[in-house]
Formats: C-alpha cells, structure tokens, sequence
C-alpha cells in the first residue's frame, strides 16, 4: 500500500479520476433470496464487484472439536471465483481468504444470537464473482442480507464498508485503482443501529483526524447501505415495494 | 454428508412414473424454465449466468499465456473445470476437488474439446514460444438438479461471447475469440425406473443412473458419459437420443438468441 506516489488519483480540479466526490460511494444494488438451495442468500453489487452469500443451518456442528456447549459457531467461507480478477486465481483457499474467512465469521457472531443454538453450526459461504476493491466488505454486507433472508435472529445486521486515503485526501470507498495505489485502506463492518463496530482492519498510513474523517465517512455510507439492505429484504418478504 | 434416500419418495417417483407424471407436473421430455444471460461479470473475459429451474450457475472464461507442449508447438490449450464449493447446497462440503466435481468438469471439457469448436491453431502467437491457453471455470451456486446441463451451457456461452485479452499481455489487438460450432449437452436421469429430461433435485434423490450426451451443431455425438449406479438398454438409449437431439437445437437457438442482444 501507499508505494506508488506518482500515480494520479485526484484530478486538478480535487474530483476522483471516475467522478465521485470525495464522500460518495460507488452504486450498490442488492437482492434476497437468489439461491434456492440456501436457506438465505444474497447477491450485493458494490461498483463492480459483484459478491453471492448463501446460509445453511443451524445445522448440526461437525467435526465434532468445533462444537460449543453454549452457542452455535458461525463457519464463513470467504472464496474469490478464479475468473473475479484480472489474473486468474488458482481455485482453493489461500492466506487470504482464510483470514478474511476468520475475522468475518467473529464478526458475524458477535450480531448473531448465537446462544440460541448450542452445539450447531451455521454455515456461511461468500463467494466474489467478480472484484473491483472491497470484496472483504461487500461480502460482509451479503453475508448479513442472506442471514436475515434465513431468518436467523441477529441484533443488527452488519453493512461493510471502506474508506482510505489517496495522495493524501482521505475519500470513501476505495476503487480499484486507488486501492492499488492509495496511501491506506481502512474497511469496517458496522451496526447502523447501535452505532458499534464489528470488524475492522486497517493497513497503510493514517493520522488520527485521517482515522476519524474517515470513519465518519464510514459511517454515513454505512446508513446509505444499510437503507438498501433493508429495502431488499421488504421486497423479498412484503412481496411488494418497501 | 450421507443423503438418506426416503423409500417413501422412490414409492411415489414409481407411481407417478406408471401414469407418465412427474412430481412437478412435468411431461417426461420437458425441461424446466430458465435463462440464460451472457457478460455479466466485470474481470472475466468471457461469462455466462444460467438459472435452470432452481439451479444456478455462473461460467466464466480467462486467458493465459504459456509455452505450448513440445509435441504441439503451435497449439494453444483449453482447460474447464468446475467448482462444486459448499454455497452449492447442504450436501456440499469443503476441502480438495471431489470426485463428483471433477467428473461434471472433465465431462464439459469433453464435450466442448472434442466438438472441435475451438481452433487451437487460432490460439499460437509465436510457434514452439508463446500460445493462449483458455480457461473456463465453471461455479455452482446452487444445485436444484442437473448441474451438468446448467454448466454445459453455460461454458459455451461464456466462451462464445469471450473476447482475448491481447492488448493486456502486448501481443496485438483485443479480438473475439474464434468459436466454430455450440456444443450443447442434454442429461438423462432414470427416474420411477425411465429416464426423464433435466431431473430435479428431487428426482435426482429418488431416482437412478444418468446419462450425458453433447451434441455438435451436425447432430454429431462429441461426448457420453453414463454416472451413477444402474444399466441401460440400447432401446432406452435410442429413445433418449432422439430426445436429446431436439433439445439441443432448441438451446442451440438459445444461445444463437443471447448472443445477438
């Protein structure tokens, strides 16, 4: 992060090389309930990404080692599509997706009423069909819509969302090529209604007041989100518009 | 995971065959509704979504450059396989390439392969040195019966509306990549003790052997393929391929269709 100082990312004017201003977020497009199989599902379009969560369970917990007396364990599933990037990716599971797998599945038990199910598992599966920055949060952001979708009792859904800094401008919502070469990236799972945060990471370089401007910006999109979130939701189950 | 197979669903897959009925009021050679949409996703260079009943299922087509093997030094190479990860269904499980998926992979591969659809003559940039090798992934996202239908489909559909990323590995211009012919596959599962077209879920649980068979656009058998446990007679064979044959053409003029929007 943060090596490449002479790409432009901001036009003379102060505007982002694709139009956005500095606290707008690219389109996002959300619809419940797209998999038959599952029990929940969601497919979330966040600018050009494009990711697919499926829930199946409470079901029984096995390998019987992950089991826990008092709650259900969540088991998420992270994976990119070998064609979701430029390059391809061999398929299977790498470094990466196993720790976005992990810190997102503790993120999702600490909205889960998960003490409603002891002993079970609820499987979560994420799968990125196409990436363009940000597939961490869009996943997170599908992931709650398909648990809701299958009627898993949460406190709150979480929305994810990013904000970063590019040559030296914190901005909302990091595209593809400010991602590549920003300054630092900083993607959270938010609860738009208790205001606390679930998930967290952060690399690159940020001061405090870049830290905060950028959490406000998290913030007001994740009330944006969080709207669509629950605006798909009514129409799969109001059968109608919200 | 084991799937229990409920006697009392193969009891009423039996009678429902004797009055030549289905469990979803199908006729025994109908396949069930669906859509097929083409370049759908962004990073993939060639993609195919189709939603056949509640199966659904995404294709979508790289490229790679790579040394060609020594005994074809002026051949590319195409490689299709299939993901069958656990978001397919309940009964899918993590870990290694099961059997199962491996063979849905090869059996698409075949039948794409095999029709001759793509030249790989077409594909050699600098001969013994430099040719494109195309990859078709194909993902399950959700597996409500015949997956190998929905797959095949949608492999030769992302293929079809591929474009080859020249200008992105500085060997020439962008340009479509060259496809002679659609393979189309149509999947046989024995049901009630015959086989229907494009089984459910259901009647994949209640029912018997399948059989795969790809057709090329002359009506030519490019790939066979006979799974599970069970036998079948010629005269059954006969009857399927008659059926198989309208089905192609009938997907055939679907993809034809897609491709001109």
């Amino acid at each position: 992060m943060g090596g490449y100082g002479d790409v432009q990312l901001l036009n003379d004017d102060g505007s982002r090389l694709d139009g956005r201003k500095l606290d707008e977020m690219r389109p996002v497009t959300i619809e419940a309930g797209i998999l038959p199989a599952a029990e929940g599902s969601a497919m979330v379009t966040h600018g050009l990404n494009v990711a697919v969560a499926a829930v199946y369970g409470p079901m029984e917990a096995h390998p019987r080692k992950i089991q826990r007396q008092d709650r259900a364990v969540i088991d998420v599933r992270y994976n990119m599509a070998p064609f979701s990037t430029s390059d391809r990716i061999r398929p299977g599971f790498n470094r990466r997706s196993r720790e976005i797998s992990k810190v997102t599945a503790e993120a999702l038990e600490s909205v889960v009423l998960v003490e409603r199910y002891p002993r079970s598992k609820i499987r979560v599966e994420i799968e990125i069909l196409a990436a363009e920055a940000g597939t961490r949060c869009v996943g997170i952001t599908a992931a709650s819509v398909a648990l809701a979708d299958a009627g898993i009792p949460m406190r709150d859904m979480i929305v994810g969302v990013a904000s970063g800094k590019i040559e030296d401008t914190v901005v909302l919502d990091l595209d593809k090529a400010e991602d590549n070469y920003g300054q630092a990236d900083l993607p959270v799972g938010i609860l738009p209604n208790t205001g606390e945060i679930a998930f967290l990471q952060m690399d690159g370089d940020l001061s405090l007041e870049e830290y905060n401007l950028a959490m406000e910006y998290n913030f007001k999109a994740a009330k944006e989100i969080h709207e669509i979130m629950v605006d798909a939701l009514r129409r799969r189950y109001d059968g109608g518009e919200a | 995971m084991v799937e229990l197979v409920p006697t009392l669903l193969r009891q009423e897959l039996a009678r429902l065959a004797e009055d030549d009925s289905r469990l979803d009021g199908r006729g025994r050679w109908e396949g069930r509704e669906f859509t097929l949409e083409t370049n759908c996703l962004y990073n993939a260079e060639g993609s195919a979504k189709v939603v056949m009943g509640g199966t659904v299922v995404y294709a979508g087509v790289k490229f790679e450059l790579r040394t060609p093997w020594p005994d074809r030094p002026t051949q590319g190479s195409l490689m299709c396989g299939a993901e069958l990860r656990p978001v397919a269904g309940r009964k899918y499980e993590p870990g290694p390439p099961s059997p199962q998926s491996i063979e849905l992979g090869r059996v698409v591969d075949r039948g794409i392969r095999e029709s001759g659809c793509i030249d790989m003559e077409s594909l050699c940039i600098v001969p013994g040195e430099k040719v494109w090798g195309v990859m078709i992934d194909i993902h399950v996202l959700s597996d409500r019966g015949n997956i190998f239908d929905a797959c095949g489909l949608a492999a030769i559909a992302a293929l079809r509306t591929a474009i080859v990323p020249a200008e992105r590995f500085d060997v020439g211009d962008d340009h479509k990549l060259q496809i002679n012919g659609t393979p189309i596959m149509a999947s046989f599962t024995r049901v009630g003790g015959r086989f229907v077209l494009d089984a459910s879920e259901e009647e994949e649980l209640g029912g018997d052997e399948r059989i795969h068979i790809t057709l090329g656009d002359e009506g030519h058998l490019h790939s066979l393929q006979k799974g599970l446990r069970g036998v079948f007679t010629p005269a059954e064979f006969a009857e399927i391929f008659e059926v198989a044959q309208t089905r192609c053409v009938e997907l055939r003029k679907i993809v034809a269709k897609e491709e001109e929007n």
